[in-house]
């Protein structure tokens, strides 16, 4: 079953692959285009049925669902209790190319590139051994149209990935695998991994059944044995060690942004203020609720502090600073639609970053069972593995389409939402709490 | 004398604290950062400038929003009063953010407390605005009022607070309780209440000052015009706090709410709130919110109210725990236990490294380090013993070197070298990691310095052989063999050394320079500035400061002379192309930032892009990076570095072939892929983090945290030890794999004796957490007396060492002959003897627990 030779795979065969992949494609559509009744272990209160099924309709055609509920789950908190306070129907604007979604990511002015993405959305850090190679490229593909960004996460810089090099961001993390100065080079965004939301004071923890054969190579790891990341990183235990991290990558590549991933603790709003002038261009927080499910339970529940308290106690500490419009601040962990981008950047954030709801755009049907039961392969959906097998159920072309067709319309719903309110650049809704209400009870 | 009375005190305290506002920290007070810091202590006072260029090159280690000094052991002259006011009196240094509270401070809490003996105005800097560009907020003016306590107010201390003469030792414990509540009250009304800030006392002991500003450390001593200012005892510290709009220095270390204290501190506590509770339960009550000042009270709480020996008030702060606890003899186990089981919620939790001066009594001044049980926060210890005695502790080496750099271009009795550079390690049994030095006032006027540990066992800083120098002779008499070859130039003349005074031993030290070829002197100078030898009767520190300066003399002269072999760079930015393959540049580190895009390790990069490939960097001062961006296949390149190189020297490495001609500091070797990095000397924390191949040999010791997460296959020799966490999730493959060879550690738990012997380390590795959490590689210790035992591994465990083991291990130790000159024979000999090499090194191996082994056998099965 397992292929450690280069000889090419025997299994699955082309006709299988086609036909397996030809039913997973058709049950994900029938589902999608409610030819069945919904499935009635699909989804939780956070990602509904609804949010998975609405989602795999977008992805298949780029276009918001009428049957779904594509904007609010039912988690009975955060941003599923706010709404926007639209503006009457005659005071709408048209929809079109002329409301603006792009996303500056430098803001220090300091002579370094600007990036500007189309949305105000880039790829979080899923590594090469949590998720496959194909995985990766469909994201990188898709990253590339869009003109934004994808972490590779700490797993390395596979040598596929170089041919995307202009949109992929290199993560330093706790590890340090993969990281080499050829990787710090070749991106145009460095970002540095302190913790993670759905996992605070925890380590990363890739199981052994996920890192053999290519993942081990890449790594530099014994096959086939658990690979850790420590919680802290061993050399960075102050700011001014965090200003020295920052130092050592512009060493090595000046030309890069800096992008420091934190989590949330009662504190984030010191750790945001510090990052920034410690040398940083992106702030990015990632709050509770994030996380596949590979990342503990009760970590993801319990530790950090949700996304929609942790944006605006750093957003108006920044202002108070004064250092505000110097700095881009991004939101991830538990951002799953539109609609949350939308309400986090009403909140204080500039963007998002978007893990698993490309993952669910994929195909995912969030079973949580990413690390695949005792035989521990994964992802029975060919998304969160590595199995020689299993990956291939997952192919770019196809991926990369609905990924595509996913942005287009979580594009559209921006652009819906910012008409509904008026605005025409994205970047006007930051900071209007004013223009959120909260829901409470059978409203919500 | 009466015992003391803590708990009449503490209730005083609650009852005093219970009387005033209650403070409550607002968002605007909490700041947390990091920090720079250096301490030292001399037989002879220093004067403030000496401090300038050392404060001045860690400046990145702050970032301008809180600087300070600490002063021990002043000159009456300069607070224009006697000797006997400076010990009698106390002085309260008072710090005015706003000057037009002065009178009300002065009338409510000095003239109405105090007996003032002496008020003393600290001049300051009229044009700062021009001349200090970092200095954005004007530092406070400060006033020193000496004093003593009015016998009313020591009354009314008794009447109000419930306390009576009999509850403190003597009259003197009573006066210094009575100036901490009256500095409280003070620092309450004026500072913390309702955050006004507008007055707060600095300091408050006897012949010790405090000042700090929201700035450099070395603006304070511009500002205030110390240049000239001397004391025995200086502390200096830039405060990086993670806030940017500060606007008074109250935050700023050292913190002087301890009685005859100064702290200051590296680090953060992750247990603010719980050592904030502690103190609330013994009455006192924080007023500047940060967890710098709640380390002061907890150490005056413990030096001054519970009395406590050093040994005990060092053990609250850094409890010593796990193998070293086991280690302790039984009855200080049990006294240690009392200790942790009271004072554990005062203990701070988290990276830290305190550095205190202490005024402990007419004449005697003391300086103390103690790093964190984990040694998390970068620190070294060191001293010089010429006609003068000097010891420091600091962040890093370079801000000593700088020290004494300036001391020595002042004063022939100072050396740039100091005799021994080494690591505390932290909450252990070897040292406490903790060293206490201590200038104490002679009967004949002089001072003398001493250095003892957490124990209180005395740290021999009197290293042999002769230190004074004389003019150099006319011929050194050892008849140099200069047709010779590098190697045997060396040879004759280490042997020559062994009877040489200093007049020989210059002349010959003039002769390499002056008489070999440009290539030749290089070569023989590095081998006897990295090489261990004896050196006969002079003094090796002072030697090798010698040579150094020749060796960088030789390269530097490349500049106005260049040659085929080396270079030397003109100015900044000068960038020559090599004009035959094998030509090295000469780079002056010290006109380059010691970061950022101007600096050094740029142009090193961009000195390759013009095609150099040999690099030698001289006169380096903490610059960081170096050998970082060069880039993928480095194979041809190879870089010597000089004097005191920064961090994550040849992190990344891809080929290059690096060295090291002394010291280390932290982060080196960081994400290390191919190459060989040699440095001759010690390395600081966290070398070889992540790395991935390459060689890599150390001469002497790694301080905390070596070769953590390493993956790949990398090597590394250390001939001495690690002090912790060796190895720590080390995932490196299979040593024994042939088609994918995994990395390995070779400790060989040697040193050096003065004479240049090698010996054995008591223990080839003293911590608890060796090869902790791994999965991959192997350790082979030098143990042949099995001083190791399992219970220091956590995760791995001994194996019999194989000849298929020994062909590696034997490679990298005939390297590691080429590179330090150890001998692998010598390494094999056991008393006297030649042992087995199976006999001499042991195998340590990730342990197959139970879930791994689960693993294996399905990976095995499905191969």
């Amino acid at each position: 079953m397992m292929v450690f030779s280069s000889d090419e795979p025997k299994f699955p065969t082309k006709k299988l692959f086609e036909k397996t992949t030809h039913l997973m494609h058709d049950g994900l559509n029938a589902r999608a285009f409610g030819e069945f009744p919904k499935p009635e272990a699909l989804g939780d209160a956070r990602w509904t049925d609804d949010l998975i099924l609405a989602t795999w309709f977008m992805a298949e055609t780029g276009e918001v669902p009428e049957n779904f509920n594509y904007m609010t789950g039912k988690s009975g908190g955060g941003f599923d209790r706010l709404r926007f306070k639209f503006l009457a129907e005659e005071q709408w604007l048209e929809h079109g190319e002329h409301l603006d979604t792009r996303l500056d990511l430098n803001r220090r002015d300091d002579g370094r590139q600007q990036l500007t993405p189309d949305l105000p959305i880039y790829g979080g850090g899923m590594s090469y051994g949590s998720v496959s190679l194909n995985v990766m490229l469909s994201r990188a593909r898709n990253s590339v149209k869009w003109n934004t960004y994808m972490s590779t996460g700490e797993g390395g810089y596979p040598e596929e990935l170089y041919q995307y090099k202009e949109n992929i961001i290199t993560q330093v993390a706790t590890g340090y695998f993969g990281v080499e100065e050829r990787s710090i080079k070749a991106s145009p965004i460095i970002e540095f991994k302190y913790a993670q939301g759905a996992k605070p004071g925890l380590g990363g923890h890739l199981l052994a059944a996920k890192s053999g054969g290519d993942v081990a190579k890449l790594r530099g790891s014994v096959p086939f044995v658990s690979l850790f990341s420590p919680f802290p990183f061993h050399s960075t235990y102050s700011v001014e060690d965090h200003m020295k991290h920052i130092d050592w990558v512009q060493t090595i590549n000046p030309e890069a942004l800096i992008a420091v991933k934190v989590s949330t603790p009662k504190d984030v709003d010191m750790v945001a203020v510090g990052s920034y002038y410690a040398g940083a261009h992106i702030i990015h927080l990632d709050g509770s609720y994030g996380g596949t499910g590979a990342a503990p339970e009760i970590a993801k529940k319990n530790i950090a502090m949700p996304i929609e308290l942790a944006v605006p106690k750093v957003h108006k500490f920044l202002i108070k600073e004064g250092v505000r419009e110097n700095v881009t601040l991004i939101a991830s962990g538990g951002v799953r639609t539109a609609d949350d981008v939308a309400k986090v950047i009403a909140l204080g954030a500039d963007g998002v970053v978007f893990g698993t709801s490309d993952l669910v755009a994929m195909g995912c049907t969030r079973c949580a069972n990413c690390e695949g039961g005792p035989s521990g392969r994964g992802c029975p959906w060919g998304l969160t593995t590595t199995d020689v097998e299993l990956q291939e159920w997952l192919q770019p072309d196809w991926a990369e389409k609905r990924l595509d067709n996913y942005y287009i319309a979580v594009q559209w719903r921006l652009r819906d939402i910012m008409r509904k309110l008026g605005l025409t650049h994205i970047s006007e809704l930051r900071g209007r709490t004013d223009l959120l209400r909260y829901v409470s009870g059978d409203e919500s | 004398m009466p015992p003391l009375n803590p708990k009449a005190i503490l209730d005083a305290r609650r009852r005093l604290t219970r009387s005033l506002p209650k403070i409550e920290m607002n968002d605007e007070d909490a700041a947390e950062g990091g920090c720079g810091v250096i301490g030292l202590a001399c037989e002879i006072p220093v004067a403030g400038r000496h401090l300038h260029d050392s404060l001045a090159q860690m400046r990145n280690r702050g970032n301008g929003k809180g600087g300070g000094v600490a002063m021990v052991g002043l000159d009456p002259a300069h607070f224009s009063t006697t000797a006997e006011v400076l010990e009698n009196s106390f002085l309260v240094a008072i710090a005015y953010v706003d000057g037009a509270h002065r009178a009300a401070v002065e009338e409510k809490y000095i003239h109405s407390a105090y007996e003032v003996d002496h008020i003393h105005e600290v001049p300051t800097m009229e044009n700062w605005e021009e001349e200090l560009s970092a200095l954005e907020v004007r530092p406070p003016d400060v006033v020193c009022y000496f004093v003593h306590p009015k016998a009313s107010g020591l009354e009314a201390m008794v009447a109000e607070s419930g306390l009576s003469p009999n509850d403190f030792k003597d009259d003197d414990a009573m006066a210094q309780e009575y100036v901490f509540r009256n500095t409280h009250r003070l620092n309450v009304e004026f500072y913390a209440r309702n955050g006004r800030a507008d007055a707060f006392v600095l300091s408050h002991g006897r012949d010790m000052l405090i000042l700090k500003i929201v700035g450099y450390a070395e603006d304070v001593i511009k500002y205030y015009h110390l240049d000239d200012v001397t004391a025995h005892v200086w502390i200096g510290h830039h405060r990086y706090p993670t806030r940017g709009r500060i606007t008074h220095p109250g935050g700023a270390h050292p913190f002087g709410q301890g009685i005859d204290v100064a702290l200051v501190h590296n680090g953060d506590f992750s247990n603010y709130v719980s050592v904030t509770d502690y103190l609330a339960q013994r009455g006192m009550e924080p007023l500047f919110f940060t967890d710098t000042e709640v380390a002061a009270l907890a150490f005056d709480l413990h030096h001054r109210v519970y009395g406590y020996p050093m040994e005990y008030l060092i053990e609250s702060l850094a409890p010593t725990s796990e193998l070293d606890f086991v280690m302790l003899p039984e009855e200080k186990q049990q006294i240690y236990l009392q200790i942790q089981q009271t004072h554990i919620h005062g203990s701070p939790d988290g990276p830290w490294f305190f550095i205190i001066a202490q005024a402990q009594a007419k004449g005697h001044h003391r300086l103390i380090g103690i790093t964190d049980t984990s040694m998390l926060r970068p620190q070294v210890f060191s001293y010089q013993r010429g006609e003068v005695g000097i010891a420091f502790c600091a962040s890093e080496k370079q801000v000593i070197d700088a020290v004494l750099n300036s001391l020595a271009s002042e004063d022939k009795r100072f050396w740039r070298h100091c005799d021994k550079y080494w690591n505390a390690r932290g909450g252990s049994y070897t040292d406490g990691g903790a060293f206490l030095l201590d200038v104490v006032k002679q009967d004949d006027g002089t001072f003398a310095l001493s250095m003892s540990d957490k124990f209180g066992r005395t740290v021999n800083t009197s290293p042999e052989g002769d230190y004074s120098l004389v003019s150099a002779a006319l011929d050194s008499g050892a008849e140099l063999p200069f047709s010779a070859n590098p190697d045997d130039i060396y040879q004759h003349a280490v042997e020559s050394l062994q009877t040489m005074g200093w007049g020989e031993a210059l002349a010959m030290v003039s002769e390499i320079a002056g008489e070999c070829s440009r290539r030749d002197a290089v070569k023989i100078l590095q081998r006897l500035l990295d090489r261990r030898y004896p050196t006969g009767t002079l003094r090796r520190s002072r030697w090798l400061d010698i040579v150094e300066h020749a060796l960088i003399s030789v390269l530097m002269s490349s500049t106005s002379a260049p040659c085929g072999d080396f270079v030397g760079q003109k100015t900044l930015g000068h960038r020559p192309k090599p004009v035959k393959p094998g030509q090295a540049i000469v780079v002056d580190a010290r006109p380059y930032p010691i970061e950022g895009v101007e600096s050094l390790a740029r142009e090193l990069v961009a000195l390759h892009g013009e095609g150099w490939r040999h690099f030698h960097i001289i006169n380096c001062r903490g610059h960081r990076f170096i050998g970082n961006g060069m880039g993928e296949d480095t194979g041809d390149v190879s870089i010597d570095v000089y004097q005191s190189a920064g961090d994550y020297l040849a992190s990344g490495n891809d080929g290059m072939t690096i060295h090291m001609h002394g010291n280390g500091q932290d982060q080196i070797a960081q994400i290390h892929k191919r190459g060989t990095t040699v440095v001759h000397g010690d390395v600081g924390q966290c070398y070889g983090y992540g790395a991935k191949g390459g060689r890599l040999f150390i001469l002497g010791n790694a301080a905390g945290r070596p070769m953590i997460n390493s993956v790949g296959g990398p090597k590394l020799v250390v001939n001495g030890t690690a002090l912790d966490y060796l190895a720590e999730s080390f995932m490196a493959g299979d040593p024994l794999d042939k088609s994918n060879p995994g990395g390995f550690v070779i400790i060989n738990g040697i040193e050096f004796s003065a004479k240049g012997e090698i010996t054995e380390l008591e223990t080839p590795y003293p911590g608890g957490n060796l090869f902790s959490l791994s999965s991959g590689g192997a350790i082979y210790v030098r143990d042949p007396h099995h001083r190791l035992s399992s219970s220091q591994l956590n995760g791995g465990e001994f194996c019999d060492l194989g000849e298929e083991d020994w062909a590696l291990v034997e490679d990298m130790l005939v390297e590691n002959q080429q590179h330090f000159g150890i001998p692998l024979a010598r390494l094999l000999t056991v008393d006297g003897e030649m042992w087995a090499p199976s006999a001499v090194y042991r195998k340590i191996i990730p342990l197959k627990n139970k879930a791994l082994s689960v693993e294996t056998t399905w990976a095995g099965e499905h191969r």
